[in-house]
């Protein structure tokens, strides 16, 4: 008999141990995990990344270029997107250029016809209209970035966080 | 499973020592272990005795540097951004409330405790030698009145950092009672504000000093003072226990030394403990010292815990040097300094007694100076050691608790009586109701 | 029980105490207030607008942060429904904000405290629609405080933060109380004893920035009612001897209307940072032009030749028979182009403009881009321009001889 409380005892006493150094470890990882997660802000002083850029009819046909957001607005007929103006290269804002007559260059296997590219002034990166980079030192080609309709006020809401592929088209 | 209880073990054998000979290994083969002796007295670990004073404050200061560090990272030292940060960290930042709240009672609780300690320390004739050689306790008690000076800093810089009414007004009316000092007063105020206003330049150096300097100082005389404990032979009511011994005449018990193997020469690295009997008073470090410690750990933490949960941490509006809040008042600590200013602010005929002055530097400054050399003044003999409320001390005890008393006192009048204006208002009279915009 | 379990013991009870408290702070993470206003206001889009404009619902703390005026407001993190239309019944903090206001204010310029008044910081109800003094300056100016200030339109208070930028309006649109107020000072003639900015005399105090005055300024021991510093101002207005014993300023006779709106609106004068562009009416300067100058430009944007100033032509080039003039002259009078073109290329202007050389090959290349359409519109033009100076210099040799 005695023996038998003395077995339980311990075992009782070891599940209590258990859960004391449970409890410590407990209470550890959640104060740490709480000093860590207080690190990671959960608001930005900074601009918004998702903005709005305007009604569709403020937009003249072609690209527009939004200075302080350093992207292009282009308005091909009733379709929207958003092509960024930072280099892939090192992080210029490229330029663009109208070409007097449209070129047809082979992009991806297709035959598509240009009537604009962007060259950029630093090192000589040059990209054609739809972003895809054929010369100079850029590796990648130029992001695209969402395009939605605001449904509050209709305006164009793009989205600096969200790229999409070069074929993305909001149609109005 | 029998290799991971195996790795288990190795980890966790000092923690819970299986017999008096591990228990002794413990406190040389665990690094976080190793200040402390291999064996305690029973009286040294009583709460009645010291109430673990000198640890909860080393615990609460523990406390701050921990939940100083996220606050670093999110506070901003600059005038225009300072009160913004701290807003954000109240409302913004995930558990940034609750880090605030915690370290601003810690900081409050820190300045108490540090005060009972001493108080403590003092009634129980702990700052005095025992019989044992080489012991400097009056030096200890040197380095415990710089700890509690640089608490009262540390409290004080870090005041100011929120920006807010309360910090502007709180730290003007400490710096200008420090510019009372004669001679030096304003040189010493340009100093501390880095200038002559409370501007950039104040923010920035009393963060400066709050966040790294006086931490530093801390840190070190801390250091300083747990080797000293340990030099000491312990806690004072170990010499008193031995004296308790020695009167009873057992007969004599073998005291240790810790010799280089025996290669050095001359004076070996000796422990200087008190001789007391181990088997009947002393216990083993490991783990029922360690043990204690974490309860009044987790007792100093639940404490503050609950506080952080139920007492709101005040920000007032944002710092307006050209509007003074009625009444402006200095941090809680300091508010017997304010008041004492204000009693010695006496007006005889075209003569206004300098109450800054004297209610400012000088009776603080003879109080802390007196204490610092009172060990060496303290004629009572080696009996007293340790003792609380020990009969050949009581004219000093109770001179000294008189003092503690009535900065106690003033303390209370500065906090509750005094109200708009600095008038005088017994707690049972309401307070005009204070004017606002609308 | 001996001691060294009852230490056991007592671990084990204040660790569980700091575990179970740990538990409240990280339920308060989890479940802040806003959280259940923002599920809410989902629940409310999805009945009223569907689960796919409900997806659009933003979820965490939302931020408004004007840069300009250094406010950060958060109000939008629970008042969901400002800029949505078709909420203008919902309960609060959902509906929508009235829409003509907020045109004319957009919510990304102005934030909301600037307004309304309030904690932006906060992000919780009791501390953002601090009413108190204790911990921010700025009290919510909306209906609980116009309650217990006794103003019969209760929402009127927040006229005293549209003075604040419409200042030099003589009136304002929404701001009756700030209008009658502002029409009082004119008509009583406040500007004889005060000064209120550049004229006044000095009789009394200097008006122009009272609105800065703390309330531990002012001595409410005359008055009754709360101390504060708008309800000093209506008793001063009502009865300026009773609240200023030495002073000369006569009594109006004011009644609780004229009182309530002369103090929102000396409250409403303060000290500000505000950038020019927030003040309606400031006038920023532009160069000055004599009425021929004016009129002269009102002519090139209106007349024949728009089309040559709107597609900028006109910077280096004249069309003189549509008076079009150009301030530089850098190429050829347009006017002549139909037989220059000719006579200096060899080729038709037609062909000029679809394959330009020189520097014309780079302008119409990279700075002035001609649809198709533009295009046959220019040599139209072109040809009518030549047409009527050719007739105009016949005329003039004629008149010559």
């Amino acid at each position: 008999m005695k023996s038998q409380t003395q077995a339980s005892g311990v075992s009782r006493r070891s599940w209590f141990h258990k859960l004391g150094i449970g409890g410590l470890l407990a209470g550890v990882t959640g104060m740490g995990y709480a000093f860590v997660r207080a690190l990671v802000p959960n608001v930005l002083y900074e601009e918004p990344q998702r903005f709005k850029a305007g009604t569709p009819g403020q937009f003249p046909e072609g690209a527009t270029f939004l200075e302080d957001r350093r992207v292009f607005i282009v308005r091909e007929q009733n379709t929207f997107h958003a092509i960024s103006a930072v280099c892939t290269h090192l992080g210029c804002t490229v330029k663009m250029v109208t070409l007097n007559q449209p070129k047809r260059v082979a992009i991806g296997g297709r035959e598509v016809e240009e009537t604009r590219e962007f060259h950029c002034p630093c090192h000589g990166s040059k990209y054609y209209g739809d972003g895809t980079n054929f010369a100079g030192p850029a590796p990648k080609p130029l992001a695209c970035y969402r395009v939605e309709l605001a449904p509050e006020d209709g305006q164009l809401t793009v989205n600096l966080d969200e790229p999409v592929s070069r074929s993305f088209r909001l149609t109005v | 499973m029998a290799a991971q209880n195996k790795i288990w073990r190795q980890l966790t054998w000092t923690w819970k020592p299986a017999s008096d000979r591990d228990a002794g290994d413990s406190v040389v083969r665990n690094l976080l272990l190793h200040w402390f002796p291999a064996k305690v007295t029973i009286g040294s670990l009583s709460f009645r005795y010291s109430f673990w004073l000198g640890t909860i404050s080393a615990v609460l200061f523990g406390v701050l540097c921990i939940t100083g560090l996220p606050l670093m990272f999110l506070y901003v030292p600059s005038v225009e951004r300072a009160y913004q940060s701290v807003k954000d960290i109240e409302f913004v930042v995930s558990f940034g409330w609750f880090i605030r709240a915690l370290h601003r009672l810690a900081a409050h609780l820190m300045v108490a405790v540090v005060f009972l300690h001493m108080v403590r320390v003092f009634l129980a004739g702990a700052y005095k030698n025992g019989t044992a050689a080489n012991q400097a306790r009056p030096v200890n008690w040197v380095i415990g009145i710089l700890l509690m000076l640089a608490t009262f800093f540390l409290s004080f810089t870090g005041y100011l950092l929120p920006w807010d009414q309360l910090a502007y007004w709180a730290v003007t009316v400490g710096t200008n009672i420090a510019s009372a000092a004669p001679l030096v007063g304003d040189k010493i105020r340009f100093l501390l504000l880095g200038g002559n206003q409370i501007e950039q330049n104040t923010l920035l150096r009393f963060y400066v000093l709050h966040c790294f300097f006086l931490p530093a100082f801390v840190l070190f005389l801390f250091m300083w003072h747990m080797w000293r404990v340990r030099k000491d032979g312990g806690l004072a009511c170990v010499d008193k226990l031995s004296l308790e011994q020695k009167r009873q005449n057992l007969p004599p018990v073998k005291s240790k030394t810790y010799s280089l193997l025996g290669i050095t020469k001359g004076r070996t690295v000796h422990v200087e403990t008190a001789l007391v009997d181990e088997d009947e008073h002393t216990v083993s470090s490991s783990p029922f010292l360690t043990r204690r410690i974490l309860l009044v750990m987790l007792g100093t933490v639940a404490v503050i815990c609950l506080l952080a949960l139920l007492v709101a941490t005040p920000l007032e509006e944002a710092a307006n040097p050209r509007v003074t809040p009625n009444p402006a008042k200095a941090p809680w600590y300091f508010l017997w300094l304010q008041e004492l200013v204000t009693d010695t602010t006496i007006k005889l005929g075209d003569f206004t007694i300098n109450g800054a002055l004297i209610g400012g530097i000088l009776v603080p400054g003879v109080l802390i100076v007196l204490l610092a050399v009172w060990p060496w003044l303290d004629k009572s003999p080696v009996q007293a050691v340790g003792v609380w409320f020990a009969a050949d001390r009581r004219r000093q005890n109770l001179v000294f608790l008189g003092i503690v008393l009535l900065v106690l006192a003033l303390t209370v009048v500065g906090t509750f009586l005094r109200g708009p204006y600095w008038r005088f208002f017994w707690p049972w009279e309401a307070w005009p109701e204070m004017p606002a915009p609308f | 029980m001996d001691w060294k379990n009852r230490d056991t013991v007592t671990v084990y009870s204040l660790g569980g105490a700091v575990v179970v408290m740990l538990g409240v702070v990280f339920w308060n993470y989890a479940q802040p207030e806003w959280k259940g206003y923002q599920e809410e206001f989902r629940e409310l889009v999805t009945r009223k607008f569907g689960p796919a404009r409900a997806r659009q619902v933003p979820s965490g703390i939302q931020q408004i942060w004007v840069k300009e005026l250094g406010r950060v407001d958060r109000c939008t993190t629970c008042h969901l429904g400002v800029s949505w239309q078709g909420l203008e019944s919902a309960p609060e903090p959902y509906r929508s904000h009235p829409k003509e206001i907020l045109d004319q204010h957009p919510v990304a310029k102005y934030g909301c405290t600037l307004c309304h008044g309030g904690q932006g910081y906060a992000t919780d109800t009791d501390s953002a629609h601090s009413v108190s003094n204790a911990n921010w300056g700025e009290p919510l100016l909306g209906g609980e405080l116009g309650k217990l200030n006794l103003i019969s339109n209760r929402e009127a208070l927040i006229q005293v933060n549209c003075n604040i930028c419409h200042h030099n309006d003589r009136e304002t649109k929404g701001a009756d109380y700030i209008n009658y107020a502002k029409r009082l000072v004119d008509q009583k003639g406040c500007t004889a004893c005060h000064t209120i900015g550049k004229r006044g005399g000095t009789v009394g105090p200097n008006l122009t920035y009272i609105g800065d005055l703390a309330p531990e300024q002012l001595d409410y021991s005359r008055m009754s009612g709360k101390p504060s510093v708008f309800g000093w101002h209506v008793a001063h207005f009502k009865d300026p001897k009773q609240m200023v014993s030495e002073t000369v300023m006569p009594n109006f006779g004011f009644g609780s209307k004229e009182a309530q709106a002369l103090a929102m609106l000396v409250m409403s004068w303060k000290r500000t940072n505000l950038p020019m562009a927030y003040m309606p009416g400031v006038h920023i300067p532009e160069p000055q032009r004599t009425p021929e100058e004016i009129a002269k430009e009102q002519q090139m944007l209106t007349g024949e030749g728009a089309f040559f100033v709107k597609k900028t032509c006109f910077i280096c080039h004249d069309v003189s028979s549509f008076g079009i003039e150009s301030a530089t002259k850098i190429g050829p009078d347009l006017a002549m182009a139909y037989s220059d073109v000719q006579s200096r290329f060899g080729r038709t202007l037609e062909d000029f403009l679809k394959a330009p050389t020189g520097t014309m090959s780079v302008v119409l290349s990279t700075q002035i881009h001609l649809t198709e359409a533009e295009r046959d519109e220019a040599i139209a033009k072109l040809k009518v321009a030549y047409q009527k100076k050719t007739e105009q210099d016949a005329k003039n040799k004629v008149a010559k001889k």
